[in-house]
């Protein structure tokens, strides 16, 4: 199956992993509360392994809406910037149209930052109930439109948690070659 | 019309209430005739006789309504006759929330009784998944399911922590055996035993691990354990979202398959066993999985009858009773085989009454743990559970759920018993006849004599004089620097002035409480790499261990605390590289 997409010299990477440990990353993609409170999951790594200096960055933003980006500075993690992503929640009006907007704004983020390489989660799927095939045509889609004009970032990674999530997104980016 | 008058959410609430109808929902669903038979059965009842609010009927009822308005014809017609009702608003789906969260551990105790066959827990179960759909659900509900979707476990064990910690357990292991071979291995291909665990083991009580790898280690088993997949428990089950409970799964299976394991075997826990080996194939849609799936008791039960391992029951001497999980009894009708190892471990073995498929529940499952906003109407309803331990007369409680075993020592404390829980597992280590050959000679004991919390410094932090006192000889025997605070503003003082290594924090102090403590500790840069290892007689604060606005404590511990176990778990969160001490 296909885990990789070549756009102009950019490339698309599909892997399985944890996405707080991918080593080399500039900016990891964190998918957000409107409070942009960290909270569980992904959440925990971050602070955790981050330690207490990202949700301080936070705290001074305050919250965010649906479809905003925030950028924090990385803190004790390998990757330099953590784009705080707030995208759509638990079947909430026009999810799919939302995670298209969520999505391309992480990635304007990415180009103003010069951020060369980002990685992001399985957007919205699992615990906030984006189906997994809309995550991965959506996500997927998006990327591949937005790497075609940009300067960068020059490679999207998607750390996916399991096979499980990995086949979907395999399939859609197979659809797309 | 009123289709239009319904919250988005209510809406979608009703649609994916439609796809989850099948033969056996609707057959729970239409099949009440309200006789009531099922209210004696519920703890909730029983423990609030006067509140018809909480009989299984009632309950059931409130989701009901909802079918009949909307699925049956009789509803649609003649809503007034069949008590239709629709669900409109958010405020309903709130107040829902609080029936099938707050006022139910999805037990089942109640479909024992019913003459019609209802079963109450599955329409639940459904109804907790719908609102979970649309993010109606308590803090800590969100807070588990989102940690195991994503890190993979429910207690949010990073995967370096979770390997950092088998590694420190194989080296206690190999250090006390003599013996290299003594170690937990990971990821060993063609093993004949995959050994799966709950997560609550790596965080909070790592002695059942390392109990358990005795045991295969003394059996000559050729054992792993997997570095993915290695939580065999599924909050799934509880929250009522099959997704996470096939994703769960599958994860598990795939693992195994990947390793070329002959059979899974899954530690202790009731709804870990009911979700892995019952529910799983029909969740994750793989099918029966091509091995075998057993329970940790059966494992040991084949060992000591094929004379793998000996055990001696004169070394387990205390009067134990035994508490059968729901999961397990009632749900999987597995509770003889438990009982047949119990008799093998122990000289005084007293059943409580009512057991196996009858026994009441621990009052703590179906996630009721991690839902603190209705922890003083769980520890109400628990008077049941508590008469029911009482009247065993016996000081020490048995059983083979990890989710029971929390649940059990907070109705224990709350109602003063002065019980212990323990587990099959613990007293079957504990009564193991350690063959000669790796008996550890007396001077390689003498050269391991070190004081291993040498060169740490540790704050205890407890409003009791005499806690404070255990605490600070404990440790200081082990060689650790102590210093002291009676309550929480000293304790923060001291925290940034000697900026120890770990903090034992009581939680229930006056002024300062340990809670507020924890959070100030976390979110001040200067100190927030602090190791903290809560001791705590307050169940109710568990809040800070599920629905957490900071990084979760090193270490939980239940008081009363004994020695082993406080420095188990104090040299566990010490020795571990965890990210926090390395800011
Ligand atoms: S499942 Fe258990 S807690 Fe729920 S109503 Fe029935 S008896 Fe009561
Ligand atoms: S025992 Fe069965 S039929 Fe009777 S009230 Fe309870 S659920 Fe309804």
């Amino acid at each position: 199956m296909l885990n990789e997409l070549r756009v102009n010299e950019k490339i698309i990477r599909l892997m399985v992993g944890f996405i707080t440990d991918i080593q080399n990353m500039d900016g990891i993609v964190y998918y957000a509360r409107p409070d942009l409170t960290l909270g569980a999951g992904f959440g925990t790594a971050i602070s955790t392994q981050g330690g207490p200096k990202v949700q301080e960055e936070l705290k001074k933003t305050g919250s965010a809406n649906i479809t905003d980006v925030v950028v924090t500075g990385g803190g004790n993690l390998q990757a330099k910037y953590i784009l705080h992503a707030v995208g759509p929640r638990f079947q909430e009006e026009d999810s799919e149209e939302k995670l298209e907007a969520t999505t391309l704004n992480v990635l304007r983020k990415a180009e103003e930052h010069k951020l060369q390489k980002i990685v992001f989660p399985a957007m919205g799927a699992g615990f906030y109930g984006i189906p997994l095939e809309v995550s991965a045509r959506v996500t997927l889609g998006v990327a591949r439109e937005f790497l075609e004009k940009a300067v960068e970032p020059k490679e999207v990674v998607f750390c996916l948690r399991d096979s499980r999530e990995l086949k979907v997104f395999q399939e859609n980016l197979q659809k797309m070659k | 019309m009123a289709q239009n008058a319904r919250s988005h959410k209510a809406s979608k609430v009703v649609e994916r209430m439609g796809k989850k109808l099948n033969r056996q929902m609707v057959g729970s669903l239409v099949g009440c005739v309200h006789c009531g038979m099922c209210a004696e059965s519920c703890h909730y009842v029983l423990a609030n006789p006067d509140d018809p609010t909480y009989a299984p009927a009632y309950k059931a009822d409130q989701i009901r309504k909802i079918f009949k308005r909307n699925f049956d014809w009789t509803g649609k017609i003649f809503p007034w006759w069949v008590h239709a009702q629709d669900v409109r608003t958010d405020e309903d789906l709130e107040k829902l929330k609080d029936i099938v969260f707050g006022k139910c551990t999805n037990c089942r105790r109640c479909s024992l009784n019913c003459p019609m066959g209802v079963d109450f827990a599955t329409i639940n179960r459904m109804a907790r998944g719908l609102l979970v759909s649309v993010g109606v659900m308590p803090e800590g509900v969100a807070v588990v399911s989102k940690d195991q979707w994503e890190v993979g476990n429910q207690m949010g064990v990073l995967p370096q922590d979770y390997l950092e910690t088998i590694e420190w357990l194989s080296d206690e292991l190999e250090n006390e055996f003599k013996d290299t071979a003594a170690r937990i291995p990971i990821d060993k291909m063609d093993a004949d035993v995959v050994y799966a665990i709950n997560p609550r083991e790596v965080k909070y009580d790592p002695r059942t691990i390392s109990d358990a790898a005795r045991i295969f280690y003394l059996a000559g088993e050729n054992w792993t354990m997997p570095s993915e997949g290695w939580d065999m428990t599924n909050f799934g089950l509880f929250s009522g979202d099959d997704e996470l409970g096939g994703a769960v799964v599958q994860r598990v299976y795939e693992k195994v398959i990947e390793l070329r394991g002959k059979r899974l075997v899954l530690s202790e826990c009731g709804h870990g066993y009911r979700s892995t080996r019952c529910e799983g194939p029909n969740w994750s849609g793989t099918g029966v999985p091509p091995f075998v799936i057993e329970s940790s008791v059966l494992t040991m039960l084949r060992y000591i009858k094929e004379g793998r391992i000996r055990v001696d029951k004169e070394k387990n001497r205390a009067a134990v009773t035994f508490h059968d999980s729901c999961n397990n009894a009632r749900s999987c009708g597995f509770y003889e085989e438990p009982r047949e190892l119990l008799n093998l471990l122990v000289t005084d073995f007293r059943e409580m009454y009512p057991n196996r498929a009858e026994n009441f529940c621990c009052t703590g499952g179906g996630g009721a743990m991690s839902m603190s906003e209705y922890t003083p109407q769980r520890l109400k309803s628990a008077i049941i559970k508590a008469d029911q331990l009482k009247a065993t007369g016996v000081k020490v409680v048995v059983t083979s759920c990890h989710n029971c075993v929390d649940g059990l020592t907070d109705v224990i404390r709350h109602y003063k018993l002065g019980m212990k829980v323990t587990q099959l597992v613990n007293l079957t280590a504990n009564a193991l006849v350690i063959p000669e050959k790796v008996v550890v000679p007396v001077e390689a004991l003498i050269s391991v004599v070190t004081l291993p919390l040498q060169g740490f410094k540790i704050l205890v932090v407890d409003d009791e004089p005499d806690i404070l006192t255990f605490l600070a000889a404990v440790l200081e025997d082990q060689g650790a620097t102590v210093i002291q605070a009676a309550d929480g503003e000293q304790a923060l003082a001291l925290t940034i002035q000697e900026k120890p290594d770990l903090v034992t924090l009581d939680l229930s102090m006056p002024g300062k409480n340990g809670g507020y403590v924890f959070e100030e500790i976390r979110n001040n840069p200067e100190i927030a790499s602090t190791k903290v290892c809560i001791i705590t007689g307050k169940p109710e604060l568990r809040r800070l261990i599920y629905e957490r606005p900071v990084a979760p404590p090193e270490g939980y511990l239940d008081k009363p605390v004994n020695e082993e176990t406080l420095l188990t778990n104090i040299r566990m969160i010490l020795e571990l590289k965890r990210p926090h001490g390395h800011a």
